[in-house]
């Protein structure tokens, strides 16, 4: 099972590492709060109190093996630089940084930060989209067991029909719609692709590499999927 | 990359580009890595080939290997503008 860690307990912080729990998630929740610690842990896997600026001390908690580390730190930007660096060094694959302005998300960059967030302006952002033109795929709560989402078509759908790979019969998933990225060269001779946004697919539709599928089914039957 | 690939770069690199480029948009993409890599390997500085191959990496949806392709197309040419927009995409700024 995946591990994540979060180090930071702040409302961001908080907030991650308890949605992650819910999916299933292994979390590790770090803060040098003792208060906040005990408060989460009955949400999570473990928690411990950790200066995460101490590299020993990361080290020792192992979160190289980690599938990602979440720098949730929003009020201590030397903090969440030398925490990001020294995760860096100790080789965990996916780091994501909380961003507190512009500045500080170019120094994360700079220093290999693989994701930066801003909770406020992304939500900002998402809820202005969602008043001015409702795209409302993300939003729809079929129900607690039900879902939306879009993944990845796996390697061994590629090539294959719709109507062959039969996510219907084999994992009760319904696709309604293929994100796909149409590959052209532009004037200058310079690469690039175009997202293409295919609704109702047909059955006869063949998936080609790169394809998202927009599905909808339980969380565990789109689960399955997105581990083949 | 603007009409860079002419001016500096040997002709097997060229046609191996161009052979990649048309295996990207007939939208056999491992193909077209194969081709990019050959590049490098004649080539370790053709920041052409390292861009091509994040594009391809990028819409496969292989994101982490799209940004390594960006960071060594600037460590060999820093002002390259669209391999900084594609990694400032991926980053999410």
């Amino acid at each position: 099972m995946e591990q994540i860690a979060v180090i930071g307990l702040g409302t961001f912080g908080i907030s991650v590492a308890k949605e992650l729990s819910k999916k299933g998630i292994q979390v590790l929740a770090i803060d040098t709060n003792e208060q906040k610690i005990q408060e989460i842990s009955s949400s999570v896997t473990q928690a411990v109190v950790a200066d995460s600026t101490e590299e020993k001390t990361m080290r020792e908690l192992g979160l190289a093996d980690f599938g990602a580390v979440v720098v949730a730190i929003g009020d201590n930007r030397e903090a969440s630089i030398l925490t990001t660096l020294i995760l860096k060094e100790i080789g965990v694959k996916n780091i994501v940084v909380k961003g507190l302005d512009d500045l500080h998300a170019k120094v994360l960059q700079k220093i290999g930060a693989d994701k930066i967030v801003f909770p406020e302006r992304d939500m900002g952002e998402k809820l202005s989209e969602m008043l001015v033109s409702p795209n409302i795929i993300e939003k729809i709560v079929l129900s607690p067991e039900y879902n939306m989402a879009e993944v990845v078509a796996p390697q061994s759908f590629i090539d294959k029909t719709i109507k062959e790979i039969d996510v219907r019969a084999k994992y009760k998933l319904h696709i309604i719609g293929i994100k796909r990225k149409a590959p052209y060269i532009k004037d200058d001779g310079e690469t690039d692709f175009k997202e293409e946004l295919l609704i109702a697919p047909s059955a006869s539709e063949i998936l080609q590499d790169g394809d998202a599928l927009i599905l909808i089914g339980t969380y565990a039957d789109i689960d399955k999927v997105k581990k083949l | 990359m603007k009409n860079q690939t002419p001016k500096k770069f040997s002709k097997e690199e060229i046609d191996l580009v161009e052979m990649g480029k048309f295996y990207f948009i007939s939208g056999k993409y491992d193909e077209a890595i194969e081709e990019f890599e050959k590049v490098v390997k004649i080539n370790p500085k053709n920041a052409d080939a390292y861009f091509n191959m994040g594009i391809v990496k990028e819409a496969k949806n292989d994101s982490s290997g799209a940004k390594k392709m960006y960071e060594k197309t600037l460590e060999i040419m820093p002002d390259h503008k669209t391999a900084k927009k594609h990694i400032d995409k991926l980053m999410g700024l």
